[in-house]
């Protein structure tokens, strides 16, 4: 086979389950129904169950709708100004109308998505549900992952204020130590030498439009390919005891018609799995009817915990006095842990703890994420189940460094006091000076 | 496919290459925009403060070190010797602090410790901090430059 053929062959796996016969038929498929691609006519059975997924994919994609819709709203306030950033925000918070709810949501939504994407992360490893067909959509929810974390980032700095300022100095500062590219890396994303107006509106833009639109395609694309490798994973055959990878094929026959409301039958539509007809629901009302459930509980908890805490606003941004303790976001102070107690001495060679905690330790940590679907050679009988006897070991490793970050971040969060000196929760710290 | 005629080209040789030569001045039109772009991020001039800039009058600086916030860094004096001592962590960039009864410099973020001189001692910082050279400028104020380095031996005497 030629190279170009090879790439068509590529091309046509990543990007259609089937080929039309005819233009027409291509066509037809895809103009006749408005909601085509949204929701398969029919789901298993099996995939509606709580607990094996515990609806975290929806989850995360509710908690993005969320912060999309109060993200907009809070556009309309904000002024990504070094000027009158801070000021918008305090403004936002104490003067806007219920500006404080919409603040606050948005805030408890980001904190909550990082969770959640990270949960649904792990639900799939300890179901593996990413072996055969579903490796490729495993690399996608990595680089939603990472999105997901550049995001909340990003939205870091808006408030101009302290927490801001020095989170970033230490996030970009970090990003210098990578080898070769870091200084110009850190260059381009600040838009100068140090923190100012050009990396305020380069981190805004990032923020508001980028990010958020490269999470909304790859998003569909995780979507479409969950419905493309033939649902999920606890519907495969491999989990009621077939032992070899399936291709996912269209399956000869059913048409429906979509939602069960237009009249056309031309649209042909894969069956609903290898348990056959009798084991699927119809997405409408039954799917519709669950994530509008989930969606209402996401809701309301956001909405909860923004009565209950509301987002903090530290003074002004203040180049020239570092606040003490300054600490990263929770979700990246175990790599703030990391960096503090990584730096090595070997000799008269000094390897900064911002390239081994900073950069090698995560960077490691993803090529093996990455990696894993590829070198995972447990029975493939085993997808689609939780914690199964085959895959004990790899999945209590993965249980002992998602422990390891936890128990960082807890120390970071509750222990780390002035001078990086460890505290007690319940023991006070000495009073540090908050201006000059 | 139906797009190809049911008659063969005359010239089918002539005719791929047309179709090459279409196709790859699409790629290198977007490949050349896309470099522009890319260029664009890269600031062509810096709206900062200069490298180089006025410090008070030496006799404003009295003996031992002197925090400077507004540049982040230390004066320090001994009788008629001087030196500037750069007040950003070699680690993460945090602003380190002088503590006058250790003699040494603390940084906030992460614990590093450094010794007078800048040289470090504990924690996780991987560089001494940077010495600045010193002049002094026409109407009599000392003038630091950032943007060059000199080893901690460095001692500005005023006459």
């Amino acid at each position: 086979m030629t190279m170009r053929a090879r790439l068509i062959r590529l091309w046509r796996w990543v990007t259609w389950t089937w080929s039309p016969a005819s233009e027409r038929e291509a066509s037809t498929a895809i103009v006749e129904n408005l909601w085509l691609h949204w929701f398969p006519a029919k789901v298993a059975e099996a995939s509606f169950s709580w607990s094996y997924s515990l609806w975290l994919g929806a989850i995360s994609a509710f908690l993005f709708l969320i912060l999309t819709v109060t993200g907009v709203l809070l556009m309309f306030f904000y002024v990504p100004s070094t000027q009158q950033a801070y000021w918008s925000i305090k403004d936002i918070h104490y003067v806007v109308g219920f500006g404080w709810l919409l603040r606050n949501q948005h805030r408890w939504a980001a904190h909550l998505m990082v969770l959640v994407v990270f949960l649904h992360m792990l639900r799939v490893f300890f179901t593996g549900a990413y072996r055969a067909q579903r490796s490729a959509n495993w690399l996608v929810g990595v680089i939603l992952l990472l999105l997901t974390l550049f995001l909340s980032f990003t939205g870091y700095l808006l408030p101009w204020d302290q927490l801001a300022f020095w989170a970033v100095t230490v996030g970009t500062n970090i990003a210098k130590e990578a080898p070769l590219v870091g200084a110009a890396l850190r260059f381009i994303l600040l838009g100068g030498t140090e923190i100012g107006q050009s990396t305020l509106v380069r981190f805004y833009v990032l923020h508001v439009f980028v990010l958020p639109a490269a999470v909304l395609a790859l998003f569909a694309y995780h979507m479409w390919r969950v419905r493309r490798d033939g649902g999920m994973a606890v519907t495969d055959p491999a989990s009621a005891g077939v032992d070899e990878p399936r291709e996912a094929s269209p399956v000869a026959g059913k048409t429906y018609s979509l939602f069960g409301v237009t009249p056309g039958t031309s649209l042909e539509t894969r069956a609903a799995g290898p348990f056959g007809d009798e084991a699927a629901t119809f997405s409408a009302p039954h799917l519709l009817r669950r994530l509008m459930l989930v969606f209402l509980a996401v809701f309301t908890l956001t909405i909860v915990l923004s009565l209950i805490s509301g987002a903090p606003l530290e003074e002004p941004a203040n180049a020239t006095l570092t606040p003490n303790p300054a600490k990263a976001p929770w979700y990246f102070l175990w790599l703030q842990e990391l960096v503090a107690i990584t730096t090595l001495r070997l000799g008269g060679l000094t390897l900064s703890g911002g390239l081994i905690g900073g950069i090698l330790v995560p960077g490691i940590l993803l090529a093996a994420g990455v990696a894993w679907p590829f070198l995972d050679r447990s029975p493939l009988r085993t997808v689609g189940r939780w914690f199964p006897r085959e895959r004990r070991l790899q999945n209590t490793v993965l249980c002992i460094i998602a422990f390891i970050m936890l128990v960082l971040v807890l120390i970071g969060m509750l222990m780390r006091g002035p001078y990086w000196q460890l505290y007690w929760p319940w023991q006070a710290w000495p009073e540090m000076p908050r201006r000059l | 496919m139906s797009l190809t005629p049911a008659s063969q080209p005359a010239q089918p040789e002539r005719r791929r290459f047309l179709q090459w030569i279409g196709q790859w001045s699409v790629v290198a039109a977007i490949v050349t925009q896309l470099g522009g772009v890319v260029r664009a991020f890269v600031p062509r001039v810096l709206y900062e403060p200069s490298k180089k800039f006025k410090l008070g009058k030496p006799s404003e600086y009295p003996e031992g070190v002197t925090f400077v916030p507004m540049h982040r860094l230390f004066v320090a004096r001994e009788r008629n010797q001087f030196h500037v001592i750069s007040a950003t962590c070699t680690h993460l960039g945090c602003t380190v602090e002088w503590k006058d009864k250790l003699a040494e410099f603390q940084c906030p973020c992460h614990g590093s410790k450094f010794k007078a001189d800048g040289l470090p001692f504990a924690g996780p910082a991987p560089r001494p901090l940077e010495w600045y050279p010193l002049s002094v400028s026409g109407d009599g104020f000392l003038v630091v430059d950032s943007g060059k380095s000199v080893p901690p031996t460095y001692r500005f005497a005023i006459a």
